[in-house]
């Protein structure tokens, strides 16, 4: 879209519409992230605070516990972001063409499990996936599997059953998205692409994946900001005895370091804020690598 | 050859988008069949309906002060969506329509804030509502979220289906600014706005850790808190947990049926 | 659209009316309790207020529940945050974290030591909530442990209550054995992730994570290391035990009857008694560590006190209906018991009738005045400020012992851990 140029009564009216949002997030995010970015040069426990320059950079560089939730939480974004996207555009395409019976209903079905609240989904998935619960009993019945899985107790499995969790919950709340950007694409331009002889895998390529570039690469920015912030599930699904991120630190993110820093183990908000600059910066190589590697194709 | 094959795939495809549709919608089924049951039914993975309901719906009943706790849901829901739309619309609006060197910049600057972690964020925002005076009200709730900027991004990215012709005869017709928002542009967007309601509501609805943190009494807790506070009983009954998970989920259910059809519309960017 | 503003004005006028309600409550003295377990601890909550209540009509004290993780994490911001308008005037601590938190924040908590007769409470919880001199908790329930199991069950293996009083726990692994075999039940639920085990074991034989004076004690300690051997032994022993995890699959193991024994604190008690299954629970003593110096069957899982917040507007009331009620009231710990199996450190409550009832449900055993014994014994450690980390980093390494990882490399790695968190 071209610029055009404003005049100054509508670069008043830009102003004014966008000021309301702009003061809340000054106020509500702009200040507590300059307080926290205060907070990440300052060490001690709870309240008892002193300067401490990059005391705390140099924590992280020496920190076990860090570095694991670091690799979790790397393994989570490479492994569950392409799986729910390329779900979530299957299930797009698959439920765009008009001859299908039943869109109406698949695509609510997909679709609902985003509107589940975190307490309730938490709840369900603990039990569904107990030792002896629906989906073990399930999976022998089908003669999957001879022993049960222990979802929650095997390192491995457990972080399977993260990924299968956030999988359930938002690729249809990603599909939806598609969906929208492929019902706007004229579709002469298939039936052109048809008639030319266009089989449908290089229709699907060539078509279908260049123009839904945008809406691909904004909910891909968005999954890796929500995966490398991933907390909910690891807090609650895999927590055990009230604490988060089992078994043994398997499921440990960096956001629920973060949370463990700050409340549940001896408070220090200096070097939990430092983690959370870390995030952030991830966000920002990864965000820009995506924006790149999208100008390029 | 080639049309058995066509057969088969689409079979294939039907198979596999119904599996999926399944898989979606069990953990629901699971959820009601819950509610009948007992907490050791439930932990033994019974996937049938039992007997359960009526005494499991009593005990959430006498437990719980259900309408106070569903009025300050909805309260925090409502409002909460209503005052979301009103400001990311018109900001999705501004930032589109109006476009300038500096607002782009700042657009693209709402990025970086959405990477932040809340986790981080929690403690500074406590300490600003606790010095305002606003530690305990439903206002500390609701301020931080009012400008979510998923939502400013959706409505920007909407305001390009908005046709320009709509808003250049408005203008010669004489209508300031506001009024073409007002008058225009939200009934033409109400699709948008349909969608944009639904996950508006639903975020506010099942919001957990921020009230958790600025709420104190039982006046103002909401259904997610008490459900949460249920499920960390030394043994847990998860037949009554069941129970309150449903009458939980059933509002964000509902709100998503009711405006289904326009969700679909606006989620299709569609100007009707 | 018509329907939605409808709603909407709806909700505004519920809300009003809150507002209206909290506004005209305000004239009273008013205290409020922040507690989780609504079923427990707000239970014995509960009855304790109306007790006080029906002598001080003016005071009105309130019980706010949270999940106990929660419950933490609100009182954890709130001290961060230096605002004390909206903290509680009293709430539960665990046991565990009391120390966390006196030494964290510093004059949050008001002192009881002129206020309470502490030598009516058991010493080890005393002990733990007290800094330089001070003490500032009202103790609660005790975590006095104990090893509940199905008599029925134990019996078919031929095990009778004689035969578990004086056991080690290795001598468990061979039970459980034996009662596989015999019944095709293992003994115990075991969440992996649940580094409770290992805290029972240390304690028994008066040892922790941590020195008196707080340096770690992980690397040259014979206590921990006997104790993670045996824990490990036990896990590499599938017959003993079915895997869980989580909490309601932890319960949920012994409740449906899956398996015939759990080892853990006096306050499961009433959990078991509400299984149905009356006359086929009995306790036995803890087992014992093998070949450790001061081994006892002693030992404590949890336990939580009451404490004082020292900026609380309604402070004294507080203070006084602590005093009043949790350290005066015989007969209330008498309906406590009974009602909730909140099994109190307040010495005297032992002397009153229900302490020393013998319990059908428990084959006629006099349940609560052998916990009672057990309770006097238990060797007094400090918890110091970091088990919440030390747990972490013992659960970390178990997956690797169990599947044969050397002990000594995985305690050097535990030693580490902590020492980077503690800094």
């Amino acid at each position: 879209m071209a610029m055009t140029s404003v005049t100054r009564q509508e670069n008043r009216a830009g102003w004014a519409f966008i000021m309301p949002a702009l003061v809340l997030l000054g106020l509500f995010m702009v200040y507590p992230i300059l307080w926290s970015l205060w907070m990440s040069l300052q060490t001690g426990k709870g309240m008892n605070l002193h300067f401490g320059g990059f005391a705390n950079i140099i924590r992280l560089t020496k920190d076990p516990v860090f570095q694991h939730a670091l690799s979790n939480t790397l393994i989570f974004l490479v492994v569950q972001v392409p799986i729910m996207i390329v779900l979530a555009l299957l299930f797009a395409v698959a439920l765009n063409n008009p001859r299908l019976k039943g869109r109406a209903i698949l695509r609510t079905a997909i679709f609902l499990p985003c509107v589940t609240s975190l307490v309730a989904y938490s709840v369900l998935f603990k039990s569904m996936f107990a030792v002896d619960g629906v989906v073990n009993d399930t999976l022998m019945f089908l003669h999957i599997i001879r022993q049960p899985i222990g979802w929650m107790i095997d390192p491995f499995w457990a972080k399977v059953l993260i990924i299968l969790a956030i999988t359930w919950r938002w690729t249809g709340y990603n599909m939806v998205f598609y969906l929208a950007a492929l019902q706007n694409i004229d579709p002469s331009i298939y039936e052109a692409a048809r008639i030319d002889g266009v089989p449908p895998r290089a229709r699907f390529f060539r078509l279908t994946i260049p123009m839904l570039k945008p809406v691909i690469l904004f909910t891909t920015v968005l999954s890796t900001i929500g995966t490398l912030q991933l907390f909910d599930e690891v807090n609650t699904i895999t927590a055990s005895a009230g604490v988060g991120g089992a078994p043994a630190d398997a499921t440990l993110t960096l956001s629920l370091y973060i949370y463990n820093l700050t409340f549940r183990f001896m408070p220090t908000y200096g070097y939990a804020a430092t983690v959370s600059w870390l995030i952030v910066i991830m966000v920002g190589i990864l965000s820009w690598i995506q924006f790149q590697v999208a100008k390029e194709r | 050859m080639s049309k058995t094959l066509a057969w088969l795939s689409s079979l294939l495809i039907q198979g596999a988008l119904w599996l999926a549709a399944f898989i979606s919608v069990f953990p629901f089924y699971w959820m009601i069949a819950g509610a009948t049951n007992t907490a050791n039914d439930i932990t033994g993975g019974k996937i049938s309906f039992g007997s359960h309901l009526i005494e499991n719906i009593t005990k959430f009943f006498t437990l719980v002060d259900a309408p106070r706790v569903f009025a300050n849901s909805f309260f925090v829901a409502i409002t909460g969506t209503v005052l979301t739309l009103i400001v990311t619309s018109l900001a999705g609006y501004g930032f589109e329509i109006f476009r300038s060197r500096t607002r782009d910049r700042i657009f693209g600057g709402l990025l970086f804030l959405l990477s932040v972690p809340f986790a981080a964020l929690m403690i500074p925002l406590f300490v600003m509502f606790s010095k305002a005076g606003l530690a305990n009200t439903f206002a500390a709730v609701l301020l931080p979220g009012i400008a979510a900027i998923f939502m400013i991004f959706y409505f920007r990215q909407s305001t390009r289906a908005f046709p320009h012709e709509l808003r250049d005869a408005a203008r010669i017709d004489g209508l300031k600014e506001w009024q073409i928002f007002a008058y225009i542009y939200v009934p033409v967007m109400r699709s948008t706005y349909a969608a944009a309601m639904i996950i508006v509501f639903m975020t506010n609805w099942n919001a957990y850790l921020w009230p958790l943190i600025v709420l104190q009494t039982n006046e103002m807790k909401t259904i997610t808190l008490v459900v949460a506070s249920l499920a960390s009983a030394y043994t847990p009954d998860y037949g009554l947990i069941m129970v309150a998970n449903v009458l939980a989920t059933l509002p964000t259910i509902l709100v998503f049926f009711l405006l289904q059809r326009r969700f679909v519309e606006g989620m299709l960017g569609g100007v009707k | 659209m018509k329907h939605f503003t409808f709603s909407w004005r709806k909700g505004l006028l519920a809300a009003a009316g809150i507002q209206l309600l909290t506004a005209t409550m305000a004239l009273a003295t008013e205290v409020t309790v922040w507690c989780w377990a609504p079923e427990f601890n707000g239970a014995a909550m509960n009855e304790a207020i109306a007790r006080y209540t029906a002598s001080h009509p003016d005071v009105k004290i309130t019980v706010v529940d949270f999940a106990k993780g929660d419950l933490e994490q609100k009182l954890q911001t709130q001290l961060a945050s230096g605002q004390t308008e909206g903290l509680p005037d009293i709430v539960l601590i665990e046991d565990y974290g009391a120390q966390k938190y006196l030494l964290s924040f510093p004059g949050a908590f008001e002192p009881l030591t002129d206020k309470i007769d502490y030598s009516q409470f058991a010493d080890y919880k005393v002990a733990l909530a007290t800094v330089d001199g001070q003490t500032y908790s009202l103790p609660f329930d005790s975590g006095a442990s104990g090893l509940f199991y199905r008599s029925d069950l134990l019996a078919e293996a031929g095990y009778d209550a004689a035969a578990l009083q004086d056991v080690t726990w290795d001598q468990i692994i061979e039970i459980g054995k034996a009662v596989k075999a015999k019944t095709g039940k293992p003994l115990f639920s075991i969440d992996q992730n649940d580094a409770g085990a290992i805290r029972i074991m240390m304690q028994s034989a008066g040892s922790w994570y941590f020195n008196p004076d707080g340096s770690v004690h992980i690397k040259d300690n014979p206590v921990f290391k006997a104790a993670l051997t045996t824990w490990v032994k036990m896990l590499q022993t599938p017959d003993l035990y079915k895997q869980v995890s989580g909490w309601g699959d932890y319960t949920g193991a012994f409740n449906n009857g899956d398996v015939a024994a759990v080892f853990t604190g006096v306050w499961m008690t009433g959990g078991i008694k509400n299984n149905n299954m009356p006359g086929k629970w009995a306790v036995a003593p803890t087992p014992k560590l093998d070949g450790v110096d001061g081994a006892t069957h002693y030992s404590n899982l949890g336990g939580s006190s009451w404490y004082v917040l020292s900026s609380a507007p309604s402070k004294d009331a507080a203070i006084d209906f602590l005093k009043t009620i949790w350290a005066g009231d015989v007969d209330f710990y008498q309906k406590i018991l009974v009602g909730q199996g909140a099994f109190s450190s307040y010495l005297p409550a032992r002397n009153g009738p229900a302490y020393s009832a013998t319990d059908d449900y428990f084959g006629g055993q006099a349940v609560w005045a052998n916990f009672s014994d057990w309770q006097a014994k238990i060797p007094g450690v400090n918890y110091g400020i970091f088990t919440n980390e030390a747990d972490a980093a013992v659960v970390t390494q178990l997956p690797g012992l169990v599947a044969g990882g050397d002990i000594d490399a995985a305690i050097e790695a535990i030693d580490a851990q902590v020492a980077a968190q503690i800094q």
